[in-house]
C-alpha cells in the first residue's frame, strides 16, 4: 500500500501531461469497469431466478436519481476506455505516430465528448 | 552483462520468441479491438435504443428466447467471456504494479480471479439455462 501511496504521490508531481493523466485515467475507468462488471453479472444472473426478484434487484440498482447519474459516470468510463485503447494500439503498431501523441490524445477527448453529451442527455432526460 | 549476440543489431531490433506477457500484450489489443465494436454496440443499444428503465425481464426473454436468440446468447456470452478476461486481466496488471509484497500480491491475484470465475459460472449459468431457467429448473427438481 506505501507503493500506491508513493505512485499517487509521484504521479501528481511528475507533471507528464496528456500522455500521463490519459494513462491515469485508463487505469481508474477500466478497475471502475471491472467493479460494475461484477454488480452486473450478478444482477443479470437473477434474472435466471425469476421474473420478480430480477425486476426489484434492476429497480432498486439501475433506475433510481443517485443510479442515473452513476450510469453518466459509466458511460464516460466504457466510452474513454474504448477510445483511449484505440489510441494505444494505433501508436503500437504504428509508432511513428508517438510524435504527435498530445495532439493525439486531445482529438480522442474530442470523440469522448462528442458521443457522451448526447448519450448523457438521454440519460438524464427523465430526471426533469 | 550482456554479451555481442543480444545486443540489437544497428537500426533492427531482434526479436526472440514471443514468451507469455508478450501473448498477452497482443490479447488485450486483439480484445480490445473486439470490444470496440461488441461493447460500445451493448452500451449504446441497451442505454439509448432499448432505454434502461425499459429492461424488464419480459425483455431479457425476448432477446434471448426470440427469433434472434441463438444470436443474442452468443453475443451475450461474447461481452461476458471477452469482458471478464480483458478486465481480470487488467486488475492483475494494477496489483503487480502497487502489490509487491509476493504473498499479498498472489492472494489478492487469486482473489480476483476466484471470484472473476465464479461470476463467469454465473453469468455462463444464465446465458445457457435463460430468464427464468434457474427458477424452472428449482421447481422441477423439487416438484
Amino acid at each position: 500500500m506505501a507503493a500506491l501511496a508513493a505512485s499517487i504521490y509521484r504521479g501528481i508531481s511528475y507533471k507528464g501531461a496528456e500522455g500521463q493523466w490519459a494513462w491515469i485515467l485508463h487505469r481508474a475507468s477500466g478497475l471502475g469497469i471491472v467493479l460494475f462488471l461484477y454488480m452486473h453479472i450478478v444482477s443479470i444472473f437473477v434474472a435466471a431466478i425469476g421474473p420478480g426478484p430480477y425486476e426489484w434487484v434492476h429497480k432498486t440498482l439501475y433506475t433510481s436519481p443517485p443510479a442515473k447519474v452513476l450510469e453518466v459516470f459509466l458511460l464516460f468510463g466504457v466510452l474513454y476506455h474504448a477510445f483511449n485503447g484505440m489510441r494505444i494500439i494505433i501508436i503500437d503498431f504504428f509508432p511513428a505516430l508517438g510524435r504527435y501523441q498530445r495532439t493525439i490524445v486531445r482529438i480522442e477527448l474530442v470523440l469522448v465528448v462528442l458521443v457522451l453529451v448526447p448519450a448523457a442527455i438521454i440519460t438524464l432526460r427523465g430526471m426533469f | 552483462m550482456a554479451t555481442s549476440s543480444s545486443r540489437p543489431v544497428q537500426g533492427k531490433i531482434r526479436y526472440g520468441a514471443p514468451n507469455h506477457e508478450s501473448k498477452i500484450w497482443l490479447f488485450m489489443r486483439l480484445s480490445g479491438l473486439v470490444m470496440f465494436v461488441t461493447v460500445v454496440f451493448h452500451l449504446l443499444y441497451m442505454h439509448m435504443a432499448v432505454g434502461v428503465e425499459n429492461i424488464t425481464f419480459d425483455n431479457i426473454d425476448e432477446r434471448w428466447s426470440g427469433p434472434a436468440g441463438v444470436f443474442w446468447r452468443l453475443f451475450d456470452a461474447s461481452l461476458l467471456f471477452i469482458g471478464m478476461a480483458h478486465g481480470m486481466n487488467g486488475v492483475r496488471f494494477s496489483i503487480n504494479d502497487y502489490v509487491h509484497n509476493r504473498i499479498l500480491n498472489f492472494l489478492l491475484t487469486a482473489l480476483v480471479y476466484g471470484l472473476g470465475l465464479f461470476l463467469i459460472f454465473l453469468g455462463s449459468l444464465a446465458i445457457i439455462l435463460g430468464a427464468g431457467g434457474l427458477g424452472r429448473l428449482f421447481t422441477s427438481l423439487t416438484g
